[in-house]
C-alpha cells in the first residue's frame, strides 16, 4: 500500500513538473503572465466603470471590487479549463502504465490551485493595501468560497472530459453556454440589488453564489444572504463524484479512440 | 509470473465486431522470453498493451506479478512539447529512478547531440526511436514489451540495440512482436500464436512458427 501511494506521487509530481515546463517556462513572462492578466483585466473594468458611475455596488473601490468578483470567478473558469482538456494533452503520456488519466487531471488541478492562491494573494493583497475602504478580511470565507468554487470548477471539468470525448457537439453547445456565463455570475452585480423575479432565476447559477460568497470575504457591510450552501455544496460533489466515475470507467478507452 | 486468465477482448468498428482474444487462458513463466507471432492485424499489439496495462480486457483478468516495461518501440509515448531530455526526465520520475542518471545514460546511448534539448515534435521518426529506446533500455524491468523492434533507426543503431537488449536478457525476459521471424528465434525461447482470437503457447518457439508459417499459407491458399 505504501509502494503504491509512493508511485502515485511521483507520477503526480512527474506530471506536475511536466505541466510547469510546458505551461510557464517556455517562456521567462510566463510566470508573470498568469499574474498580470488578470491585473489587466481588473483593470480594464474600472477603469471603465469608474466613467460610468461614481460609485461600485459595493464599498467605493473599483478595483476591489471587480478584483473579488474576477477572481472568484477565475478560479472556477481556470480550474474547469485545465480539468476538461487534461487527458487530451497528456494522451501521449498515457503509454506508460503507472499514469493514469486521473492522474492527468489531479496533477493539473493540483498546480492550478496554487497558482490561483499565489494570483489571489498578489493581485488582492496589493488591491487591499492600496484600497480606500476600511480592510476586514474574512479568511473562513473567502477560502470557503476559494475552495468551493475549485472543486466545482474540477467537477465540471472532469465530466466535461468524457462527455467531451464522447459527444462532440456538446463541446460546441458548451462553448456557446460558457461565454456568457461570465456577465450572469456576479462579476459586475450582486444578486441584492437585481429585480426580484431576476434574481431568483440568476440564482439557479451555482457561480452566482461562489462569486458572492467570496466576495462576502472583504467587505465586512456585505453578508451575501442568498448564497445558498447546500445547493452549491451538493453540486460540486455530485460533478465531482459523477467526473470522477465517468472518468474511472472509461479510463482505458482514451488510447483506444 | 504473468497470468492471462479467461481474457476476452472485443472491439466494434461500425457494426462489424472484431475479437482480438477469446477467453484466452494462458501463464508466461518467469525466465522465459517469448515471440508473439500472428497475421497483420491479428491483434498482437493490443495482446502486447493489455499486457503493460495501457488497455483493459473486455472481460477476464491479467494478473502481473513483475515490473513491466510500457510497450518499447513505439515512439508514440513522448509529449511533442517537452524536450528529449524533459521527457527523459519524466521517465525517470514516473518510474523512479534518478533523473540526472537517466539522462546520463540516453545521451550517451541515443547519440542525439544538441537535438536532445529540442522539443520532441521537431524530432524524425528515426530521432525518435533513437531516444525511445535510449530511455527503455536505461530502466530496468523483469519484462519489456517489444513491439516491432526492427523497425527501429538505421543499421548501426540497430545493432546498438540488439547488442544491449541481449545483456538485458540475462535477468530479464522479453515479450516481442515482429515481422522478423529471425528476430524472435534469436531472443526467444517460447512462442505463442495469434490466430482468429485463439492463442497457443509453445514451449518452443521453433514450433511455433512452424505452426504460425502453417497459418499463414492455409490463408493464402
Amino acid at each position: 500500500m505504501t509502494d503504491h501511494l509512493k508511485t502515485q506521487f511521483r507520477v503526480l509530481y512527474a506530471l506536475i513538473r511536466r505541466e510547469m515546463t510546458t505551461r510557464y517556462g517556455r517562456s521567462a513572462g510566463g510566470y508573470l503572465w498568469a499574474v498580470v492578466e488578470p491585473m489587466a483585466f481588473i483593470a480594464v473594468l474600472s477603469v471603465v466603470f469608474s466613467e460610468m458611475s461614481s460609485v461600485p455596488p459595493l464599498g467605493l473601490d473599483f478595483p476591489l471590487f471587480f478584483a473579488t468578483g474576477y477572481l472568484g470567478f477565475s478560479v472556477y473558469r481556470t480550474m474547469a479549463e485545465v480539468t476538461s482538456t487534461a487527458v487530451k494533452v497528456n494522451l501521449t503520456l498515457l503509454t506508460y502504465p503507472k499514469v493514469t488519466p486521473l492522474d492527468t487531471v489531479l496533477a493539473r488541478a493540483a498546480l492550478q490551485f496554487v497558482t490561483n492562491i499565489v494570483v489571489c494573494v498578489l493581485i488582492l493583497g496589493f488591491i487591499l493595501l492600496r484600497s480606500r475602504d476600511s480592510l476586514h478580511l474574512d479568511l473562513l470565507a473567502v477560502s470557503g468560497a476559494f475552495i468551493g468554487a475549485s472543486v466545482f470548477g474540477a467537477g465540471v471539468g472532469l465530466v466535461n472530459i468524457t462527455l467531451f470525448a464522447h459527444f462532440p457537439t456538446w463541446e460546441r453547445i458548451y462553448n456557446v453556454i460558457n461565454r456568457p456565463l461570465f456577465l450572469i455570475s456576479g462579476v459586475f452585480f450582486v444578486p441584492e440589488l437585481l429585480p426580484t423575479n431576476l434574481r431568483e432565476l440568476a440564482l439557479y447559477n451555482p457561480l452566482l453564489h461562489f462569486v458572492s460568497w467570496f466576495r462576502s470575504g472583504f467587505y465586512p457591510t456585505y453578508d451575501a444572504s442568498y448564497v445558498n450552501y447546500a445547493f452549491i455544496g451538493w453540486s460540486s460533489i455530485i460533478l465531482l463524484w459523477l467526473g470522477v466515475l465517468f472518468l474511472e470507467r472509461n479510463r482505458y478507452r482514451f488510447l483506444e479512440l | 509470473m504473468i497470468k492471462l486468465a479467461n481474457v476476452t477482448k472485443k472491439y466494434t468498428i461500425g457494426n462489424t465486431e472484431k475479437v482480438i482474444c477469446d477467453n484466452v487462458t494462458a501463464e508466461f513463466p518467469a525466465g522465459v522470453s517469448l515471440g508473439i507471432l500472428g497475421r497483420n492485424g491479428a491483434g498482437k499489439s493490443t495482446l502486447l498493451r493489455m499486457i503493460a496495462g495501457t488497455i483493459a480486457p473486455t472481460s477476464g483478468r491479467i494478473i502481473r506479478r513483475r515490473k513491466i516495461s510500457w510497450p518499447l518501440g513505439f515512439a508514440g509515448s513522448f509529449h511533442g512539447a517537452l524536450t528529449g531530455a524533459q521527457n527523459v526526465r519524466f521517465v525517470a520520475r514516473v518510474y523512479g529512478q534518478d533523473s540526472d542518471d537517466l539522462l546520463a545514460y540516453v545521451e550517451d546511448f541515443a547519440e542525439l547531440g544538441k537535438a536532445l534539448y529540442m522539443p520532441v515534435r521537431t524530432y524524425s521518426s528515426g530521432m525518435k526511436a533513437r531516444l525511445a529506446f535510449g530511455i527503455s533500455m536505461g530502466v530496468h524491468f523483469d519484462v519489456y514489451l517489444v513491439d516491432e523492434i526492427t523497425a527501429v533507426g538505421d543499421a548501426n543503431f540497430q545493432k546498438k540495440c540488439l547488442q544491449v537488449f541481449r545483456e538485458k536478457l540475462s535477468d530479464s525476459d522479453v515479450y516481442m512482436v515482429s515481422h522478423s521471424n529471425h528476430t524472435i528465434k534469436s531472443y526467444c525461447k517460447a512462442g505463442a500464436v495469434l490466430e482468429q482470437g485463439k492463442m497457443v503457447v509453445y514451449d518452443s518457439v521453433d514450433e511455433a512458427i512452424e505452426r504460425h508459417e502453417a497459418n499463414m499459407a492455409a490463408r493464402s491458399a
